[in-house]
């Protein structure tokens, strides 16, 4: 799979850009803020609809314009054409020139796996981000994820919106809860089929890219141990006292453990780094798995900030991607990109919101 | 381009209030209205009032009517004992057109939302509580829409509405997940009423 036109208008830096891109390795070069990183988030926009910096739509509009517009080709399977414009008044997305009415026909048109400094969050950061991290890979092999997760969310927010009333009908909270428990159980469950099967992988990942022989392992700590509907049950006292639904789904957590001990907490910043790209790494390797063909990855300057040992261990994930006609999408700048990639490569210079090969 | 006049500005802002009609249409109907045969536009004035004038709830079901009790309330030949309780008004037209019902009709008038501020007292239910008392009713058929406010009114309606020898069953096999009545065919509504299925 392949992203073979990219065209913006108004989106970020880049008032406009048309441009084509061939299978392989793409580096982008460029002094900083010329709109390197900017490309990358327009790509991942493409394949999730959301930012990977975590910002809304308004901030990805060029400064005083009204809106923004993104489209591409893409070459997988069959051939797509989507379109996305956003603004404060209006949204459109469109697929081969209809309309996408069901998020879950367009998600795996184009599927990324994005490296960028952000990443560390999931490491360092609240469950939150570990939760989107499944969340999202779920969303990207299984078809179902996606709504059974609205309905969780829609389930969820209802309840608690229940619970804030001083005196709701306990049937129709139960009615709530009952919703709430269908969706949950269901993705407790494929939340937990999953961690086993990426554990391995960034356990290899980041045994390929670090410097110390501790083991990674990933572990899925759900915040239902048994039966949601009990527990839901037996948390009521709590419940009335936060006014709020304080167990499920939405309160698991991942835990990444460096010789069986939290990483967060005793990890060295160095660890933390590798981990992080341990994580993305094995996303990659788990949706080559099950898709067949690699996704686009999308590298925004982690490859400067590694050493050579560990860039090297980065290598034939790239190198593969790179075979199986996928596409490497990397940032650097001049001084630092990997010089051992130079005979494959193909170079962009980034500069000013433009974009020229070579 | 000169301004419009003062009135076919409100004009247009009056028809882009109506459901389906964006900006554009609403200024293409203002403008060919202000152009049309005085006599047809005066017409279709007196239509509209003269619709909106008549039609009014059916006080029993809820359904839109021109006399109260309804059409479908007031025929002998429908099933008394069958009430099959819908969302909205319009839900009634998509299941009258599937022609496989021959039962009565009860319009709840929305579903439990929280985060729309929608609670159970908001819909018509003291009314079918009513209904259950006056009339001989052996079988609520709730056809809500499948997603979570609606399959957790059905719940509550459920549980509400339970006494003994009633029986409350839930169409639901079939519908597209996640919709209302509007986005199902006749076909699959017939499907999904005799697939109905009785909530425990
Ligand atoms: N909404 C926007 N409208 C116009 N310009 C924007 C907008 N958002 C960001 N920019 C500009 O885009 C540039 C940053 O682009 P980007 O983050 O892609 O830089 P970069 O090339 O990746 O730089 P670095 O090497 O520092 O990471 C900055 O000049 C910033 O002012
Ligand atoms: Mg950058
Ligand atoms: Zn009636």
């Amino acid at each position: 799979m392949h992203l073979a036109h990219l065209r913006l208008r108004d989106f970020r830096n880049y008032p406009r850009l048309d441009v084509d891109f061939a299978p392989g390795f793409h580096l982008l070069l460029g002094d900083n803020a010329q709109g390197k990183t900017n490309i990358l988030e327009a790509i991942y926009l493409i394949a999730t609809l959301r930012s990977f910096r975590g910002v809304g739509g308004a901030q990805m509009v060029r400064h005083g314009q009204k809106g923004y517009f993104v489209g591409s080709h893409i070459i997988g399977q069959g051939e797509h054409d989507t379109k996305m414009y956003w603004s404060v008044r209006e949204r459109s997305l469109s697929l081969d020139g209809r309309p996408v009415r069901k998020l879950t026909d367009y998600l795996g048109v184009l599927r990324t796996v994005v490296f960028c400094t952000e990443d560390l969050l999931l490491v360092k950061g609240p469950g939150r981000g570990r939760r989107r991290f499944l969340d999202l890979l779920l969303t990207q092999t299984y078809p179902g994820y996606l709504p059974l997760l609205q309905r969780y969310t829609r389930a969820l927010r209802s309840r608690n919106a229940l619970l804030k009333q001083a005196a709701a009908d306990p049937r129709a909270l139960e009615g709530f809860s009952r919703e709430l428990v269908s969706a949950g159980q269901e993705i407790t469950r494929l939340r937990r089929e999953l961690v086993p099967r990426l554990s391995p992988l960034a356990r290899l990942a980041y045994r390929r890219i670090s410097n110390d022989a501790e083991e990674l392992r990933i572990e899925y700590a759900p915040s239902v141990r048994q039966d949601f509907a009990v527990e839901l049950a037996q948390s009521q006292p709590r419940e009335r006292t936060c006014r709020m639904t304080v167990i499920g789904p939405h309160r698991d957590e991942v835990q990444l453990l460096l010789k069986d001990r939290s990483a967060a907490e005793f990890g060295s910043e160095g660890q933390k780094r590798t981990l992080a790209i341990a994580l993305k790494m094995a996303q990659a390797e788990y949706l080559t798995g099950i898709h067949g063909s690699p996704p686009v990855l999308l590298i925004d300057d982690v490859m400067g900030e590694l050493d050579a040992k560990r860039r090297g261990g980065l290598l034939p994930l790239l190198e593969r991607a790179h075979h199986a006609h996928g596409q490497v999408f990397m940032t650097a700048t001049e001084e630092n990109w990997p010089r051992e990639l130079a005979g494959q490569v193909q170079r962009w210079t980034v500069k000013a919101g433009a974009l020229e090969r070579g | 381009m000169p301004a419009l006049p003062d009135t076919v500005a409100a004009l247009i802002g009056a028809l882009n209030k109506l459901p389906g009609i964006g900006p554009r249409s609403a200024e293409r109907i203002a403008l060919h209205l202000v152009q049309a045969e005085p006599a047809a536009v005066e017409n279709l004035a007196r239509a509209i009032l003269e619709a909106r004038r008549r039609v009014q709830l059916c006080a029993v079901c809820g359904a839109l009517t021109e006399a109260s009790p309804c059409a479908l309330c007031s025929d002998p030949r429908r099933d008394a004992g069958l009430v099959c309780v819908v969302e909205r008004a319009t839900d009634i037209l998509s299941l009258e057109k599937s022609a496989t019902y021959r039962g009565k009709y009860h319009v709840l008038g929305g579903k439990i939302s929280p985060l729309n501020g929608v609670e159970p007292e908001d819909l018509r239910i003291a009314e079918l509580e009513r209904r259950l008392e006056a009339e001989p009713i052996r079988e609520v058929i709730i056809a809500l829409g499948t997603d979570v406010e609606g399959d957790a009114t059905s719940f509550y309606l459920a549980r509400r509405l339970a006494r003994p020898r009633l029986k409350v069953t839930r169409i639901a096999h079939g519908l597209p997940a996640g919709s209302g009545l509007e986005f199902a065919d006749e076909i699959t509504l017939s499907r999904a009423l005799e697939g109905r299925r009785e909530i425990e």
